[in-house]
């Protein structure tokens, strides 16, 4: 399975929307072009779940780092519409207390 | 030491030209078919080497010869960027350039003999020799 | 020398044969001489000279332009041969990692080897299948002066050598907190410390401990992130997920973990997992948190080992005998 990236970086507010399954496979693709928006003081990164059907915690792993990475760096991370299963995933993980995610529009079918 | 020969590396046709001058010696010496094959092939990866990640640089070679055996020697020699860490060059499957069997550890495969002189800034100096059997 | 020589005299009979007869045998021995020459690392370009000298010994007035085409074909297999004899190197390279990481995987065997207490009043089954050869999943059992059973079991994120080393770190610090601190709360704060300050800010574990009191039949619980387990009420013959929440050890410094409790029946379950046994594929469909309960609920009248075992089995199966995640299941149940 593939992760699509699509990043739109415009002024202070990068949107990366992704579409696919975030696992093992393709969580260092996501890594390397997460974390280099994540460097920029000021920025707010946007992630778009809604069509990632399925994430394994080597995904919830991108986040994390991504999220430490905006504390060193006065940046910003917002996950949105995220589908029930991923978002079980952040709630087990007690990641939800942690992270941005907007959950009031929820992704997927 | 007999004679000596250098071809400059500027461009990728020089490659071409280091190719040929090699195979003269190679078939002088007295090289049969595989290995001036084999020469030739070494003496690409040499040049493309120089071409590649130094920009300039030049391959000589040289006949030698002792009491019971002849061969022929290639200098690869540059003043580029130098290669930091020469043991990662030479593992196999570490191809910058792309693809299993070539590089430099193929270069090392194709000739008997294999050395890397390398400091960095300043060049490399990579010298192979090939003994007629 | 002689032997190269030796092959171009059969080539040269095999060639010849062939050519005259178009027989199969030929053919079949031109296959037993390449998986020879294989065998004896010689390179393809060594065969097609060994034509080319076949070819004119056979025709000496073989034309120009052919001997030219079988030269320009012996140049064009030359980086073939190469590939060759990197793939044979990188192939001992990776039997060699392979053996190296038998060895790291049977030393984490004995670092994580845990063994499974006597407690009083209570059976216990627990199993741990590790998907590759290292086990991210990790479980521990102690078993305090005061009779008091602590269970640890936890998750590292992703799998293999690296989730290894994260757990041989986790199994040390659990050894090092004294005795009186084993409070569930507490353990999952000091472990979040040494978590986050030793590993790879992509890198977090999640972990659930319990601590069973026999004096009085209580279950402390805290959870770090961790997949939920589930409790079993015998009375009411009813599964409840086990709420407790907490983020995963490692991303924040000074978490606090907050603990829960609850007194455990005659008869109750405390069914504690990984995500592995959740996370189970059928297929492209994951399995819903229900049907692991219908599984345990199959097999429920079984002592607590054989129960986690079959549990595991029945999994394995559904998953085609191919494990993608770690399985570890542990399983208390309070006797009547």
């Amino acid at each position: 399975m593939n992760l699509d990236i699509n990043v739109s970086d415009k002024d202070s507010t990068a949107v990366v929307a992704l579409a696919g399954e975030i696992d093992a496979f393709t969580a260092p693709q996501l890594k390397e072009q997460l974390l280099p928006l994540t460097k920029e003081s000021g920025k707010v990164v946007e992630v778009n779940l809604e069509n990632v059907n399925y994430m394994d915690s080597t995904g919830l792993g991108v986040f994390v780092s991504a999220l430490k990475s905006t504390k060193e760096n006065n940046s910003e991370l917002k996950l949105v519409q995220l589908q029930d299963r991923v978002m079980r995933l952040f709630e087990i993980t007690g990641l939800t207390d942690i992270i941005n995610i907007d959950s009031t529009v929820r992704g997927g079918s | 030491m007999d004679f000596q020969s250098c071809v400059n590396i500027n461009k990728e046709w020089d490659i071409v030209g280091a190719r040929q001058i090699g195979r003269d010696f190679a078939r002088k010496i007295g090289f049969g078919t595989v290995d001036q094959a084999r020469i030739a092939t070494a003496i690409s990866e040499l040049a493309r080497n120089i071409y590649l990640y130094a920009g300039t640089g030049k391959i000589c070679f040289e006949t030698i010869e002792e009491i019971d055996r002849k061969g022929l020697v290639i200098l690869a020699v540059d003043d580029g960027p130098g290669i930091a860490e020469i043991s990662k060059v030479m593992e196999d499957g570490y191809s910058t350039s792309g693809g299993l069997g070539a590089g430099l550890p193929g270069v090392k495969r194709l000739m008997d003999e294999f050395d890397i002189i390398s400091e960095q800034e300043k060049g490399t100096e990579i010298k192979a020799v090939k003994w007629v059997r | 020398m002689s032997t190269l020589n030796m092959d171009l005299s059969n080539y040269r009979d095999l060639l010849k044969q062939y050519i005259r007869t178009q027989d199969e045998t030929a053919l079949y021995q031109a296959e037993q001489f390449s998986k020879l020459s294989m065998q004896q690392n010689i390179s393809p370009e060594e065969i097609i000279n060994v034509h080319i000298q076949a070819l004119q010994e056979l025709y000496p007035e073989l034309p120009e332009g052919i001997k030219s085409s079988m030269n320009f074909l012996l140049e064009a297999m030359i980086s073939y041969g190469l590939a060759y004899q990197e793939f044979q190197s990188l192939r001992e390279q990776q039997l060699a990692l392979k053996s190296e990481i038998s060895v790291a995987a049977s030393m984490q065997q004995t670092l994580l080897t845990t063994v499974k207490p006597e407690v009083e009043g209570l059976d216990i089954g627990a199993i741990s299948i590790p998907a590759n050869q290292m086990n991210g999943d990790y479980h521990h059992f102690v078993q305090n002066d005061d009779n008091k059973l602590g269970i640890a079991i936890a998750d590292v994120i992703g799998k293999g050598i690296p989730a290894a080393l994260a757990m041989s770190m986790i199994k040390y610090s659990m050894d090092s907190i004294p005795e009186n601190r084993m409070d569930p709360s507490n353990i999952l704060e000091s472990l979040n410390r040494v978590v986050e300050r030793n590993v790879d800010p992509s890198m977090f574990i999640t972990m659930f401990y319990g601590l069973y009191d026999p004096s009085n039949e209580k279950f402390y619980y805290s959870s770090a992130g961790h997949e939920p387990g589930f409790y079993y009420n015998a009375a009411e013959d009813k599964f409840e997920e086990i709420e407790a929440r907490g983020v995963v050890l490692g991303v924040t410094r000074d978490t606090e973990y907050r603990q829960y409790e609850r007194k455990v029946n005659a008869g109750d379950m405390i069914i504690m997992l990984t995500d592995g046994v959740t996370e189970c594929r059928q297929g492209d469909r994951f399995i819903e948190p229900e049907e692991v309960l219908d599984v345990i609920k199959s097999y429920m009248h079984l002592p607590a080992q054989k129960l986690v075992e079959q549990v595991y089995k029945h999994f394995e199966r559904l998953q085609d005998f191919h494990l993608r995640d770690d399985f570890t299941l542990i399983i208390l149940r309070k006797e009547v």
